[in-house]
């Protein structure tokens, strides 16, 4: 086997083992892009030496998404087919991996945003959302490098370099990644619980551009991306993974945040983002680029305009070190402190779901982290602790 | 856009599938397929489809469940993909041939092999089949992979060629072609239905054998009708008129005459004897486990299921080359089929005589020197091929 190839299963075992954490006698479903076929088959072949007892393999395909928005009819745009239910309830208690990376990051750009934005799967939107409360499912996003990821990032396509960026930041380059991971995660679940145990009843944002205040709930929890579904399997949602992450209370936010890094979204660019919001919505949109696809979100999609994440990211991200900007959002998102709008992360509680969590069919997450950006946690009392200054973590652990 | 893509799919959907606007349309495709199946889900919108639906397929996932899975991953079907099939009834389906990784198998086990076969979702399109329910073609979708099979190197370009000549895409009027042709196969058909043979009897270099007909079976060819009276193409291309025959009256031995890929290996030389309707023989060059295989685990695979009849103006056999692929090559000679007989060829109660099965693999028999006749209730014998040539008058 050739090294590139040891590499290519390398990496897929990380995803099933740690991130995945494929179990003997699971079922696996790996949802791969076309041209992500390589990495989707190295992902068949980890999960069955996992002991998968069948492992699905169903591809994506964003030209014939681009035909259904181009071409097809209205009622097209919506529908989610009996046959993707089945398979989207068939993973309860099963594993599934996705993979990130597009290779024609704007290939719906030519399309009207706002079919672009309406042309949602409603009913197997809901479906993820039951299963993401019920913890279900032990899944894990990957990044698949392919040659328009790379050109998009590059700007050559230069597969073999994204390789070694996406290596790096997934920490393969680590003579045991496996025991790395762990130091990792521990490190995150550190600080989730410091500042959960601050219980701060808000978090207030300061930089260029940007003065915004988001309440939180007093049931909110910090976490990481480590989960356990009600089966008791422990997985890693995201590879790679910085941040830790509540979802506030979507009735308060107050002010103005700016986007810091572009955002790839149903095919398009958005850059330069600035949401302004009023009591907890969102009252303007602006943009350099892209605005109206947001825009068009935020009329169709019930409650995209509230807030759903608040996201921590410091220095210490492979991400951020690897000063690259990926386009994607499972990387960027990693690369610095983000922020999302739609739905709430149900298990951002203790206990019950919040009902003042928010409820939405779409969750984009966009980055607003920088050198200047300063986050205090603002306290029952009104006093302020810093949280983030100079992209450090301010709060002991 | 590639104009020849464009104008291949939508003669498919337009000709073969016959899209109707508002139907749903399933693509199923090998992932190594994308640019057809992208192409044909393009056209299927502008036909007018309500949705148009892509599955892939992936030989390197099914290489993985056979090398690395579990027994019982071995011929699963998951609820996802049955219920994907159920509801392609009363829509219209589109299949993709033309294995970009022939050999991808090769080097497995042939027993585990042959036992991968997904029975429920086989028993899903044969009831479907029945009972006429989808609109449904299938097509060769060219790739590297496949042209390396044919060639020898992987001149996509000159198979692209091949292919489009046997499609009639070199036509001025494409669609008018295929209208003249299925109707040259029409008018055979409806002589051996006029003529009712009681059996069929081959003769050639290897061959002697005679297979029984059933008199309640007709004789098909190119174009079919759905009970709600959607004519479509199964197969482009076809040349071929067949029929099931009766499975319990086979008799003498065949020899194929041009290879079959199957399952990821080459069948070559396969030599079947049969008595009293059952292959009790199997011989071949290569791949006589993996046939073997399917003839042990696969209830009444020994029996035939079908024999097809087909003559030197054959485009596919006019190209001269040899596909590696059974919609191309059981077009370019005659053929037959071990395994489940087609159900929409019966009129009424399918008798004992015809044959039910999880599947159906053609093998070719056809060539220069086989001689076929019909044989009469009487026992008179009606040449029907020599030479390639169409006897019948």
């Amino acid at each position: 086997m050739s090294v590139n190839g040891n590499r290519l299963d390398r990496y897929a075992e990380l995803a099933v083992r740690v991130g995945a954490n494929v179990q003997p006698g699971q079922q696996v479903f790996v949802h791969p892009m076309v041209e992500h076929a390589e990495l989707g088959r190295a992902l068949v072949r980890q999960a069955y030496k996992a002991g998968a007892s069948y492992v699905h393999v169903v591809y994506r395909d964003d030209h014939v998404r681009h035909a259904m928005i181009g071409l097809g009819p209205d009622s097209a745009l919506t529908y989610s087919p009996s046959w993707a239910k089945r398979l989207m309830l068939s993973e309860a208690g099963n594993a599934s991996l996705g993979t990130t990376g597009r290779p024609e990051p704007e290939l719906l750009a030519d399309l009207d945003g706002e079919r672009v934005g309406r042309a949602i799967q409603l009913e197997l939107a809901e479906i993820s959302q039951q299963q993401h409360r019920d913890s279900s499912v032990n899944w894990c996003g990957v990044g698949a490098p392919n040659e328009g990821w790379a050109k998009q990032v590059l700007g050559e396509p230069d597969v073999e370099r994204l390789w070694e960026l996406v290596s790096f930041c997934m920490r393969l380059d680590e003579p045991d990644p496996v025991e790395a991971w762990r130091e990792h995660m521990a490190r995150l679940d550190a600080r989730a619980e410091s500042l959960t145990a601050l219980r701060p009843d808000a978090i207030r944002y300061r930089g260029p551009g940007t003065d915004l205040t988001v309440g939180l709930l007093p049931t909110a929890r910090w976490g990481s991306a480590r989960f356990r579904t009600n089966g008791g399997i422990d997985y890693v949602a995201n590879m790679p993974t910085e941040e830790i992450f509540t979802t506030p209370d979507s009735r308060r936010a107050e002010g103005t945040i700016r986007s810091s890094l572009p955002l790839v979204l149903n095919g398009q660019i958005i850059r330069g983002l600035q949401l302004t919001f009023e009591d907890g919505r969102i009252v303007g949109v602006d943009a350099e680029q892209g605005a109206d696809l947001v825009r068009s979100q935020i009329d169709t999609v019930e409650n995209a305009d509230r807030l759903g994440e608040l996201a921590l990211v410091t220095n210490e991200s492979r991400v951020g070190q690897s000063g690259t900007l990926f386009f994607d959002t499972l990387f960027d998102e990693n690369a610095t402190c983000h922020i999302a709008y739609g739905m709430g992360l149900p298990y951002s509680f203790d206990g019950q779901l919040d009902e003042r969590s928010n409820v939405c069919n779409v969750h984009v997450d966009f980055m607003v982290g920088g050198p200047e950006l300063e986050v205090d946690a603002v306290l029952p009392d009104g006093s302020e602790v810093p949280l983030i200054r100079e992209e450090e973590w301010q709060l002991a652990t | 856009m590639d104009d020849r893509l464009e104008r291949y799919a939508e003669l498919v959907v337009r000709v073969g599938a016959n899209v109707q606007p508002g139907q749903e349309v399933f693509i199923l495709a090998a992932v190594e397929h994308h640019d057809l199946a992208r192409a044909l889900t393009r056209q299927a919108y502008r036909a007018g489809a309500s949705y148009v639906h892509v599955v892939y397929g992936d030989a390197h996932a099914k290489r993985a469940r056979i090398e690395l899975g579990p027994d019982e991953a071995l011929g699963y079907s998951p609820e996802w993909v049955k219920e994907l099939v159920r509801s392609s009834s009363g829509n219209a389906m589109i299949a993709t041939t033309g294995d970009p990784q022939p050999d991808l198998l090769a080097d497995l086990d042939g027993e585990r092999v042959g036992r991968d076969v997904q029975r429920e979702i086989w028993e899903i399109r044969l009831q479907q089949l029945s009972d006429n329910s989808v609109n449904w073609v299938g097509v060769g979708a060219p790739s590297e992979g496949w042209a390396k099979q044919v060639f020898g190197e992987p001149d996509v370009e000159r198979l692209w060629e091949k292919v489009a000549f046997c499609m009639r895409l070199d036509e001025p009027d494409p669609v008018e072609a295929w209208r003249e042709h299925l109707a040259r196969l029409a008018e055979r058909t409806e002589r051996l239905n006029e003529l009712r043979p009681d059996a069929l009897r081959y003769r050639g270099p290897g061959t002697d054998l005679t297979v029984g007909l059933l008199p309640n079976v007709r004789w098909m060819s190119g174009a079919s009708e759905t009970p709600t009276g959607i004519s479509y193409v199964a197969n482009m291309p076809t040349e071929e008129v067949f029929t099931s025959p009766d499975a319990t009256r086979t008799e003498g031995t065949i020899r194929m005459t041009l290879p079959l890929p199957l399952s990821g290996q080459i069948i070559r030389g396969l030599e079947l004897t049969f008595e009293g309707g059952r292959a009790v023989g199997v011989e071949a060059e290569t791949g006589a486990d993996l046939v073997r295989g399917h003839f042990e685990t696969i209830e009444n695979a020994d029996r035939l299921g079908e024999v097809a009849l087909v003559t030197k103006e054959s485009r596919v056999g006019q190209s001269g080359t040899v596909f590696y692929d059974a919609l191309y090559d059981e077009n370019a000679t005659c053929h037959i089929a071990y395994g489940a007989g087609l159900p929409f060829l019966v009129d009424g109660e399918p008798g004992e005589g015809f044959n039910v099965a999880n599947m159906h693999v053609d093998f070719m028999v056809g060539g220069p020197e086989l001689e076929i006749d019909a044989v009469l209730k009487d026992g008179t014998a009606v040449p029907l091929i020599r030479n390639e040539e169409w006897q019948l008058a």
